[in-house]
């Protein structure tokens, strides 16, 4: 025999639910599988307290078995299935009082035989509780024909009544239902607290039958049947609503009045039970699965759904962020090597003029003390330590004036640094630079002066020269007197004026060498200044030159390692995309695969579809 | 000073405060105003579960439902006053008067050409001494979040259920206001309605439904929330309480056929209101009865007649007696007419902390306060915890004393009568003599060396209230 379709997607529901990571709803559903294999049927009887759920089993069966009563009556579950003979078994739980003892083990449940007729009493409100242990639910055999197929009847506890306890509530006992019948008297249009518990059912179990019961009683209860049946309709609960009294079933068997029975509307309530119990393999399964299967379904497509929601939502993906930064780096590296290239030149000029403005400034401020000395001392006698003084100061200025170069070239290269932040190589690139030793070592040393001396020949011609006119003049002088022409005043005046003139020709002498000296060292010290500054341009070109080797490699260097990212990530970002666009098309076809199997499990339900309820609307949307 | 004065004093003090504040002082006038009128009762409960007709039976005649133009309901407030007349309070505050008309013996009024949702409030002025001691206010449904609001605009709730569910303890629960929870259930009465339908409408259905009554007025769960639980019949207590001359003449005439042939036709409303009928009863006529009665009044009503009320009257006071509504009018009497004076003083109180909400100011802050304390020490509150606390099983008291202590502390009434639990017959010097022994016994178990002082405590009280008793009747004899 082959297995019915039903458990056919039944079992790849629970498949689903096992990959999708839901063990929990894996479970639910398996023991739904035993329950839908079980050929029992289950029938939950249900509503809010004193509708006449006991008292409906009651004339099911036609035997008072269950506890009925005006207020709240029954207060276990109590299931009434078929015997040979009649018998009861109350079940009861010894750990409900006990708290766990000292090892933790759960006391297990006990079951004690009654007498039948003594279940009323222990179901019902006031029962004689059992000292040691708390009632969880009755058990009843009745030997009956209506039974003797599998049915099982459950009575509840009233739901929404405050002194349910939240335990017994019938919703807890919903899982084993393989269908429910909600009783509802007709006293009263079905209300708020009715329609809710009725949605909350048939999110579990789609097999509903509503119970219009007591319509003995009440003159009205084909409107409120009409009303009932549109306000389910409208709540999207397309439930059958079965009208009928326990009360005329009961007086119609008593009496054997058929015309009453068919008035109870009991035979049409059985007649729907039966459909039920031979449409359970099928029908009744195809439909739960329907129900079950699909909000399990529905539950994970969701799951799915958000989870790919949230993928996509996240930023584009790593690697294309990088692949942006990348491009940025590398727009970024541009405007800044024609800008470090630019700085570089300024800087360079700059710097030369100002290393000569600079060396021009020191030897002049040597020569201004060449030209002092040179005003009083006589070069004859001070040339040797003249020179090196000279040699000394110059090549102190030449020094401090090339520490300074350096100092400024290496200011520039830390400058350029700056436009390669986090390169190692910017901040250690003014080290690298390289400097001569020696400025100087191109100038020759001070050629001394030619200095005339005066010698005693010089001093007795000059003597002669001057005193000769002296004679001369005062000669003329007396002799207009009638002295002659040499005479003591003439002679005299001649010895003065030759004694004058060997002085001043001395100084004029001294004052020649003194400009000699100063012509000389000018003229050494302009040298100089040619040789040191040549030198200094010559520095500083080579250190422009190796700052430009230095940082375009440096910038070169950098490029390609963007480059080489920006490959990368363009890579990565590629791969990225086709893994993201293979998970989503795995996502997708997850949810296409579950949608389908949601509609194959949807479809069993046939035309007169399941109750819908919120999951298979959103899913097939 | 009485507790009345107390209050009164409250509330001046309170308008005086706020005399330049309009809000507060126009909702103070309106305070001062509620407290001089007699007990708001509002009927509450979930849908169909027969307010307005509660309220027509307590009135005794046809005058709720007021549905709008689209069939809702809005709260109806039913008052004492000629000629009857109706206004109509919209959503912005603005009352305006409506014709009233009484069309084939019940109340109409024309509101079709009102829009449903701008009317607030409907208010009935119509001549009935039901409507004296207490004004009356028919409300449509309501979740049990807004049982609170009901709360604080009624003075006491009559609170409705078919079968006792969790939102109708939801809605009790929320009527409790917290300010004064300790003062105990002071203004709600638990009805469990459609009592004929509540006992299956079994010939016996009534005294089921005061055995279920009865039960829960025990029940650790719901005598908590109310004063009281009583089982009623409103349907049929309206229809006893408006018994039309033909509806005697069938029932009658229905009481005349033979047992056997009536039973079977009374077996369902179907059947009764069927075409085969064995008694000369058109079935129009008994149609219209089983509208009226409802199958069990139909049935009760038959037998009553069959055995011993011949006349309409009997068969009225017997249907009204037996419907619980004469219980209910007693409970209404014991729990909020005779203690209107702590009920206003609650609601006064309750007012007083919402101007104090919505315009704090020091001085009022003080007076709540104030007026906190009073309450809290007024003899009456006192009663009416002790009361509860007995109830409930809070305090307990040896020996059926616990009983004695309920009633002499007005449970069962708070008449002298009904405190000292003796006949209305009784004299002014019996009752005296009983009174000052029922003291001297308190007074002894006050000291009771084997009681807790909890129990000490209680016994004081039960001594105050007869002291109170004690100057009552002197001052009567003097
Ligand atoms: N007239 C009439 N009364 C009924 C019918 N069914 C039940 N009743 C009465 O309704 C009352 C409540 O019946 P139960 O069967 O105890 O109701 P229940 O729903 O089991 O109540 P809980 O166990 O308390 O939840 C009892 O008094 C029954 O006699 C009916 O068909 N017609
Ligand atoms: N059998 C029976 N029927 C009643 C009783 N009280 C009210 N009804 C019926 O119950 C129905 C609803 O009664 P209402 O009084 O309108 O109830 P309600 O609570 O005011 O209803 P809403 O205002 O619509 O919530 C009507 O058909 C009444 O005839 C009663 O005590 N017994
Ligand atoms: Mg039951
Ligand atoms: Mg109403």
């Amino acid at each position: 025999m082959t297995a019915p379709p039903w458990l056919e997607l039944l079992d790849d529901t629970i498949r689903a639910c096992a990959a999708h990571a839901r063990p929990d709803l894996a479970q639910r559903l398996r023991r739904q599988r035993a329950r839908l294999l079980d050929p029992a049927l289950h029938i939950l009887v249900i509503g809010e307290s004193g509708q006449g759920k006991s008292q409906l089993i009651n004339a099911l069966v036609n035997a008072p078995v269950c506890p009925v009563g005006d207020d709240l009556t029954t207060t276990v579950p109590t299931f009434v299935r078929h015997a040979e003979s009649p018998g009861a078994t109350l079940v009861l739980d010894p750990a409900a009082l006990t708290p766990r003892t000292a090892t933790g083990a759960l006391p297990a449940l006990r079951r004690v035989p009654v007498p039948i007729d003594e279940i009323p009493r222990q179901v019902g409100r006031r029962s004689g509780a059992h000292r040691d242990a708390e009632l969880v639910s009755a058990e009843i055999g009745i030997p009956r024909k209506l039974l003797a197929a599998g049915l099982v009847l459950i009575d509840t506890p009233a739901s929404g009544h405050p002194h349910t306890r939240p335990a017994v509530d019938s919703l807890a006992a919903l899982d084993q239902a393989d269908a429910v019948l909600l009783v509802s008297d007709a006293t009263h249009e079905l209300s708020d607290t009715e329609l809710t518990l009725l949605r909350r059912v048939a999110a579990t179990c789609p097999n509903i039958l509503v119970v219009l019961s007591k319509i003995d009683l009440s003159p009205r209860w084909r409107q409120v049947a009409e009303r009932n049946r549109a306000r389910l309709d409208s709540n999207g609960l397309p439930v059958t609503l079965v009208p009928a009294s326990a009360t005329l079933r009961l007086e119609a068997t008593r009496t054997g009045d058929a015309a009453l029975n068919q008035e109870s509307g009991f035979p049409n309530l059985i007649g729907l039970l039966h459909q039920e119990m031979t449409g359970k393999p099928d029908v009744l399964a195809r439909r739960s699965v329907a129900v079950v299967g699909g909000s399990a379904l529905a539950q994970l497509v969701v799951t799915l759904r958000e989870q790919q929601a949230a993928s996509d939502s996240s930023p584009a993906s790593a690697a294309l962020a990088d692949r942006g930064d990348v491009q940025r780096a590398i727009d970024e590296l541009r405007r800044r090597s024609t800008r470090w290239q630019t700085m570089l030149a300024d800087d360079m000029a700059d710097l030369v003029s100002d290393v000569e403005h600079d060396m021009r400034d020191r030897t002049r401020k040597i020569l201004r003390e060449v030209d002092r000395v040179f005003d009083d001392a006589d070069p004859v006698l001070s040339w040797d330590a003249f020179e090196d003084w000279l040699a000394e100061h110059l090549a102190d200025a030449a020094d401090t004036n090339f520490a300074w170069l350096v100092e400024r070239s290496r200011w520039i290269a830390d400058r350029l640094a700056q436009y390669f932040p986090g390169r190692p190589g910017g901040e250690t690139s003014a080290a690298r630079l390289v400097f001569p030793e020696d400025l100087t070592g191109g100038v020759g040393a001070l050629e001394r002066p030619r200095l005339e001396r005066f010698t005693a020949g010089q001093k007795a011609f000059t003597a002669l020269r001057n005193s000769y006119g002296g004679v001369l003049m005062f000669g003329l002088i007396t002799s207009l007197a009638g002295m002659p022409l040499l005479n003591a005043i003439s002679l005299g005046a001649g010895a003065a004026f030759g004694g004058k003139g060997i002085k001043d020709e001395a100084d004029s002498r001294l004052k020649r060498r003194q400009a000699a000296a100063k012509a000389a060292a000018q003229r050494h010290v302009d040298d100089f200044f040619l040789a040191v500054s040549k030198d200094s341009r010559d520095t500083i070109r080579r250190v422009q030159r190796t700052l430009r080797d230095h940082f375009t490699a440096l910038a070169e260097e950098l490029q390609q390692a963007l480059v080489e990212a920006a490959t990368e990530a363009r890579r990565a970002a590629l791969t990225e995309a086709a893994q993201q666009e293979r998970r989503q098309r795995q996502a997708q076809q997850g949810v296409a695969e579950l949608v389908a199997l949601h509609q194959r499990v949807q479809s069993l339900a046939g035309q007169q579809a399941a109750p819908q309820h919120h999951g298979s609307l959103e899913i097939s949307a | 000073m009485t507790l009345d004065e107390a209050v009164w004093g409250a509330l001046n003090e309170a308008a005086a405060l706020y005399r330049g504040n309009p809000r507060a002082t126009n909702w103070l006038g309106h305070q001062l105003e509620r407290f001089a009128e007699p007990v708001r009762i509002a009927v509450a409960g979930q849908q169909k579960s027969g307010k307005s007709t509660l309220v027509n039976a307590i009135v005794g005649e046809q005058i709720a439902p007021i549905e709008l133009s689209d069939g809702t309901q809005v709260p109806t407030w039913y008052r004492d006053g000629a000629p009857p007349r109706a206004s109509l309070v919209t959503r912005n505050g603005a009352a305006q008067d409506v014709p009233v008309d009484r069309v084939d013996r019940r109340l109409r009024i024309d509101l079709r050409s009102w829009p449903p949702p701008q009317v607030e409030r409907i208010s009935v002025d119509w001549p009935s001494r039901a409507l004296r001691g207490a004004t009356l206010i028919d409300t449509p449904a309501c979740p049990p979040s807004a049982a609170e609001r009901l709360a604080r605009e009624a003075d006491a709730v009559l609170y409705l259920t078919r079968h006792l569910h969790g939102t109708d303890t939801q809605s009790l629960e929320s009527l409790q206001h917290p300010p004064l929870a300790s003062a105990g259930p002071v203004n709600a009465i638990l009805v469990l309605s459609h009592a004929d339908e509540l006992g299956a409408s079994r010939i016996d259905a009534l005294s089921a439904a005061k055995r279920v009554a009865r039960r829960y007025r025990a029940d650790v769960q719901v005598s908590p929330l109310c004063q009281n639980v009583v089982a009623v019949a409103g349907l049929l207590a309206h229809t006893a309480r408006t018994l039309r001359e033909h509806e005697f003449g069938a029932l009658s005439a229905l009481a005349g056929t033979p047992r056997a042939a009536l039973d079977g036709a009374l077996l369902s409303a179907d059947r009764f209101a069927g075409t085969d009928f064995p008694a000369a009863v058109s079935q129009e006529i008994r149609q219209e009865l089983l509208n009226r009665f409802g199958v069990f009044g139909v049935r009760l009503a038959v037998t009553l007649i069959r055995t011993g009320c011949h006349n309409q009257a009997a068969l009225t006071a017997e249907l009204v007696q037996r419907s619980g509504l004469a219980e209910l009018r007693e409970s209404i009497g014991q729990c909020f007419t005779e203690r209107r004076e702590v009920l206003k003083a609650r609601s006064a109180l309750l007012a007083l902390e919402d101007v104090l909400r919505m315009e704090p100011h020091p001085g009022a802050a003080r007076l709540t306060a104030h007026l906190e304390r009073v309450l809290a020490s007024a003899h009456e509150f006192r009663e009416l915890r002790l009361t509860a606390a007995l109830q409930c099983g809070r305090t307990t008291l040896p020996d059926g004393l616990d009983l004695e202590a309920q009633r002499l502390l007005g449970a069962a009434g708070t008449g002298v009568h009904a405190r000292l639990g003796v006949a209305e017959a009784a004299t002014g010097s019996e009752l005296r003599q009983l009174a000052v022994d029922v003291v001297d016994r308190w007074r002894v178990q006050a000291e009771n060396p084997l009681f807790t002082a909890r129990q000490r405590q209680a016994a004081a009280t039960v001594v105050r209230s007869c002291e109170g008793m004690v100057a009552r009747l002197v001052a009567e004899r003097g």
